[in-house]
């Protein structure tokens, strides 16, 4: 048994140090790669929504 | 975009650029905004296109181009203009033979700081645990 104790996964005030350690990881131009993925799976999604209005209605009609 | 750049896991849409409002520099934005079909973003509608002389007067300029939403700023925090930041900034390689001026974490966070908005305060904590994050695997 040897070694430094596992890092902590979040920190006091809840911010999740293992995305960051990832983020971290990474290098800028994979990291802007990555937002620029997020972004287009984000407005996909809004995309694909915006086209089904009758299945964003909450009364179900 | 900076913080992402710098290694912060935070979702952005848009781009802020601190810009030189060196007559030069200006020229050349003016051209770039031209061939990127900005239009103010507040009414996109009326399709107003930003001028030199908006770049000149050195304010915020909320922009909508064909490449997506960009904020152009001529100071941010107490007056900090493009001069002021740059030695605050790192060149990084973002591809394609690409290298851009990225502010600091530090400065990132201090300008945050400054600013105190309720938007930019709740952006600080993860922004201080990326930087002493960084600190701890750069030691």
């Amino acid at each position: 048994m040897s070694g430094d104790p596992p890092l902590p996964e979040y920190s006091e005030d809840g911010v999740d140090l293992s995305l960051i350690r990832w983020m971290l990881s990474l290098t800028p131009l994979e990291r802007l790669e990555f937002l620029e993925d997020q972004i287009d799976n984000i407005l996909e999604i809004r995309e694909l929504n915006a086209k089904r209005p009758a299945d964003n209605d909450p009364s179900g009609s | 975009m900076a913080a992402v750049l710098n290694g912060a896991p935070v979702q952005t849409l848009d781009i802020d650029l601190v810009y030189s409002r060196d007559p030069a520099n200006l020229d050349r934005l003016g051209k770039f905004l031209a061939e990127a079909d900005a239009i103010f973003r507040i009414q996109p509608e009326r399709r107003l296109r930003p001028n030199e002389s908006h770049l000149a007067a050195g304010g915020h300029l909320n922009l909508l181009t064909r490449y997506g939403p960009v904020d152009l700023l001529g100071t941010i925090g107490k007056g900090l203009g493009f001069a002021d930041l740059l030695p605050h900034a790192i060149e990084m390689d973002v591809g394609q033979g690409l290298a851009i001026s990225v502010l600091d974490l530090e400065t990132i966070i201090a300008v945050k700081e400054q600013l105190a908005s309720e938007k930019d305060l709740a952006a600080l904590p993860l922004l201080r645990r990326t930087l002493a994050e960084m600190k701890r695997r750069s030691t």
